[in-house]
């Protein structure tokens, strides 16, 4: 069986990816993306260590209890973010992050 | 044998994962990035039906593949968001956000290998090699699992249907029987006694955010 080591380092290399794209990418609904990506990565350490945490071969099921309120929120992010995304287009005519400059100049 | 070949498919999906999670990053267009991000969703899916959370993976499949790939596919139509043409120069962007991201990989590499008993099994592609030699005719034998496993153990402790039966309230006789491990039947019972309270506020922050989501997205009236 895989150690929970690799588990987490995958969890890890999915969330700095995550990471790296949030700070790379202008085209915000790709931020959004890269958002999501590290919600999910999150998740499969929750899910890991509830597997490696169980007593007697049955997990822990408090963690996944926790990942599936965490898909649920990010269900009702994903809508509240893609209306304020729409709502960004509409006054902007635009999907760039870098058009959000107003307090800049 | 089992095992080894449910540690193939995870390093497998994984690094298919991980490839898609680039893709993501890399392609300049809109849409191909949410193909791999769907791509990226389903086998994450596939390592928690690995891991035995065939529920989780389920729900992956379905809210993540499912609704909010879909959610975004219908945005960038509606947008109808162009591939980023014009780049600029934002090479020092890029390499501050590999930088950071790296930092953050490696922070995190360092602490799974530094939990206690992480690194005290063999090496998993040991193993693997040994099991491959072990599929001659006549050597397939189970190796005794160890009893003692470190908390943060060296191999994740097996699933156990009898055990969960009991959980569940089976007789012992019934329990013995029991073959598939009963996922959903535990999350329930943990969704629906442990964490009720918290499930029906769930519900109601999901009712808030379909209201806030229809108020953002209508139309402002000047007058």
């Amino acid at each position: 069986m895989t150690p929970l080591a690799h588990y987490l380092i995958f969890s890890g290399i999915l969330f700095s990816i995550g990471l790296a794209g949030v700070i790379i990418r202008k085209n915000i609904i790709v931020v959004f993306m890269c958002l999501e990506m590290m919600l999910s990565a999150a998740n499969i350490s929750l899910v890991a260590f509830s597997r490696a945490q169980g007593v007697n071969g049955v997990p822990v099921y408090d963690a996944q209890v926790l990942a599936l309120f965490i898909v649920a929120i990010a269900a009702a992010e994903v809508a509240i973010g893609l209306a304020l995304i729409v709502a960004m287009f509409r006054a902007r005519k635009s999907v760039e992050s870098s058009t959000l400059n107003s307090l800049k100049d | 044998m089992e095992s080894a070949i449910s540690s193939i498919l995870f390093y497998v999906f994984a690094a298919a994962a991980v490839l898609c999670a680039f893709g993501v990053v890399a392609f300049r267009n809109p849409v191909s990035s949410a193909m791999n991000m769907a791509l990226c969703f389903g086998f994450t899916a596939a390592v928690y039906f690995g891991m035995g959370a065939q529920f989780l993976g389920i729900v992956q499949l379905i809210v993540y593949a499912g609704a909010i790939l879909v959610l975004f596919l219908f945005i960038i139509m509606m947008l109808d968001v162009k591939a980023e043409e014009h780049v600029r120069k934002s090479f020092p962007m890029a390499c501050i956000g590999v930088i950071i991201a790296g930092i953050f990989a490696g922070f995190v590499t360092k602490v799974a290998i530094s939990l206690p008993g992480a690194t005290d099994g063999p090496c998993p592609a040991l193993v693997l090699c040994d099991t491959i030699g072990d599929l001659a005719p006549g050597a397939i034998e189970e190796k005794p699992a160890e009893e003692t496993l470190a908390p943060y153990g060296a191999a994740m402790p097996k699933l156990n249907p009898a055990a969960a039966a009991m959980t569940l309230g089976a007789d012992e006789a019934t329990a013995a029987k029991a073959t598939a491990f009963p996922d959903t039947k535990l999350m329930g019972q943990a969704l629906f006694t442990k964490y009720n309270i918290p499930f029906v506020i769930l519900s109601f922050a999901l009712l808030a955010g379909t209201v806030g989501a229809v108020a953002l997205g209508r139309k402002i009236r000047k007058d």
